[in-house]
């Protein structure tokens, strides 16, 4: 026998309450894992070179005024402007509400030089530009409702009062969100009837340095108008749209601390009570020769031990099943859009970890520093 | 029978304090037990052959008095050295036996062992060892729950031997076992006392069980009374 044998022998000398407070510190780290996903997925939207170049003009009032379209050309004049393409916000339903994803209205001939990481096929972006009444949809929609090239859709508006008729002429993959439908701008104008509104204008930035300025600089222009912009960073922009749905953050903070603080009193109780069940053991410990700290050290590692296997179980187990999920489960579907990745990172799976430390190290010190002060005589005491 | 002293008291006195009283379970006891010596400590409950019985083994701490065993002043040891000293130089056996549950006996019995510097086959010929010298060498793999009361002191035992301690302290090793099995044990205390020379100091209530031993103490309220003195030594049955 070894001392990590003996210990591993102390641990599993209850087998049904290990496994069970085994199972509470793995589904709460599971959970733990899972919301921070969420929690980063909601306020830490992804972002790459080309999505760091865009940034958003909208009402300064709130995102649903509407901007007039005459700014766009006033816009487009700005230094530093690369692009600038309307882009609003359609939010039809697609035969049920639960059919949910993300439409917008745009300038389709910008659509490509806006989103230039997403990949798009020539001949058919050429298809979209010649009809009007075409969209370009995004490869997890197709496949989410079995779409293909040349398929027509209804859309019914519930914002705007039109229900368009669009037949999908391209498809693109890649980029941040393969879940958005875009169609005409020009097409939508015609069937509401209102040409000259639109939500938002996307700008592509001639490059990263010029970005601060050209915010300020798209504000300054449409000061002290009818309709005043507030121009952000895509992230920025994307952040806003998360609050609107409230303190997020704080939310899930709050969660994730009541899990936590709920899995060091479970995981304490358990170790006082099997190291108070065998107080009498360890007095008889004592008495052959093992001194406080190294009784201690034994607590320690059976702690140590639940609360790491727990974390291993409970991280990883969130790792691997939200890599699995992926095979088979369209997560941005099945949120409606909220959730486009969902990915733990290992920043997240060492968060975890590092819970579980700190719980092996908390849930035993009370238990195990009574049991280094116990004397021989008191253990001794309790036998008799 | 080496006559030098493995064990001297000088003026050894215990205060427990309960609330505002002071309990004395032991008054200025002196006494020396040389090596070599098989002592029964006798007395009523509540008399501190207990309470001396764990100074000795150094499992507790006089108020005032020398408790010299081996030329160690153990009331002069902190903690840790005094937690070294007892692996090294004391063998503990006790009356609810107190083997760990979830070990076999080879197990209980290499506990102590695990503190040493022995390798791993070192360690399995030491246990083999005191297991065969209890008698117990075809019960190595049992758990504790697979054995008999007096098998489970037997393992008690070899692990009191285990690490080849000069002083083996049993307090009421007999008191929860059948009088066959106690018989047995007393006569392996006897035994081991006298061929393998184990100075061995024994608390019981029981005169059958003192008689085993080559002098007996007596003690009440906290004082060793005058004529503790050599008894009849009892043969092995």
């Amino acid at each position: 026998m070894t001392i990590p044998g003996f210990i591993l022998r102390n641990a599993f000398r209850n087998k049904r309450r290990l496994m069970l407070t085994l199972l509470s510190v793995t589904l709460s780290l599971f959970l733990f894992t899972m919301l921070q996903t969420a929690l980063r997925e909601l306020t830490q939207p992804a972002q790459t070179d080309e999505s760091a170049l865009r940034v958003v003009a909208r009402h300064k009032v709130s995102l649903g005024n509407v901007l007039p379209v005459k700014h766009q050309s006033r816009i487009e004049r700005i230094p530093g402007v690369h692009t600038c393409m309307k882009l609003t916000w359609f939010g039809g339903i697609y035969k049920d509400p639960k059919d949910f994803f993300p439409q917008f209205a745009v300038d389709a001939d910008k659509i490509t030089d806006i989103f230039s990481e997403a990949q798009f096929d020539p001949q058919e972006m050429a298809a979209f530009l010649k009809d009007r009444a075409a969209c370009v949809v995004g490869i997890k929609t197709m496949d989410r409702f079995g779409w293909k090239i040349g398929d027509k859709i209804t859309l019914q508006g519930t914002i705007w009062p039109c229900d368009p008729q669009l037949t999908i002429r391209a498809v693109y993959r890649g980029g941040i969100d393969e879940t958005n439908l875009f169609f005409h701008h020009e097409y939508m104008d015609e069937l509401c009837g209102k040409p000259s509104l639109c939500g938002t204008f996307w700008i592509r930035a001639e490059n990263a340095e010029a970005i601060p300025g050209l915010i300020q600089r798209i504000d300054e222009t449409f000061a002290n108008t009818d309709a005043e912009t507030k121009t952000e960073t895509e992230r920025a922009f994307v952040l806003e749209f998360v609050s609107m749905i409230g303190n997020v953050k704080v939310l899930i903070g709050s969660i994730c601390s009541v899990i936590v603080f709920t899995m060091i009193l479970v995981t304490a109780s358990t170790m006082s009570m099997a190291i108070r069940e065998r107080s009498r053991e360890i007095a008889i410990l004592k008495a052959i020769g093992y001194d406080g700290w190294q009784i201690f050290s034994l607590i320690l590692a059976e702690s140590f031990g639940l609360a790491l296997t727990g974390g291993v179980l409970g991280c990883f187990g969130a790792w691997f099943g939200t890599w699995l999920m992926f095979q088979h489960v369209n997560i941005a579907a099945v949120s409606n859009g909220m959730f486009i990745k969902f990915e733990v990172t290992p920043h997240i799976v060492v968060s975890g970890m590092l819970i579980a430390v700190v719980l092996g190290l908390v849930s035993c010190l009370a238990p195990a520093y009574s049991s280094i002060r116990m004397s021989v005589v008191t253990g001794l005491k309790e036998l008799d | 029978m080496n006559a030098d002293p493995i064990v001297q008291i000088r003026d050894l006195t215990k205060l427990y304090r309960h609330g505002e009283i002071d309990v004395t379970a032991l008054n200025c006891v002196s006494l020396d037990i040389a090596a070599g010596e098989f002592v029964a400590l006798m007395g009523p409950s509540g008399s501190g052959k207990s309470t001396l019985l764990h100074i000795i083994a150094g499992v507790d701490r006089a108020t005032s008095g020398q408790c010299i065993v081996q030329g160690t002043d153990v009331g002069t040891l902190n903690e840790t050295e005094l937690a070294d000293w007892r692996n090294n130089h004391v063998g503990f056996v006790f009356q609810t036996f107190n083997l760990i549950p979830v070990l076999t006996a080879f197990e209980n019995v290499e506990l102590p062992l695990l503190l040493t510097s022995l390798s791993s086959s070192e360690r399995r010929a030491h246990v083999e060892a005191a297991l065969e010298l209890v008698g117990l060498a075809d019960r190595m793999r049992h758990l504790p729950r697979q054995l008999s009361g007096g098998q489970e002191q037997r393992v008690a035992i070899a692990r009191a031997l285990v690490t080849d301690p000069t002083l083996l302290v049993a307090d009421e090793p007999t008191g929860n076992l059948d009088a066959h099995s106690a018989a047995e044990i007393l006569a392996l205390l006897q035994i081991l006392n006298r061929t393998a020379g184990k100075t061995v100091i024994l608390v019981t209530h029981d005169p059958k069980a003192a008689a085993y031993a080559s002098r007996t103490l007596h003690l009440e309220k906290g004082e060793l009374l005058n004529g503790s003195s050599q008894s009849s030594v009892v043969s092995s049955q």
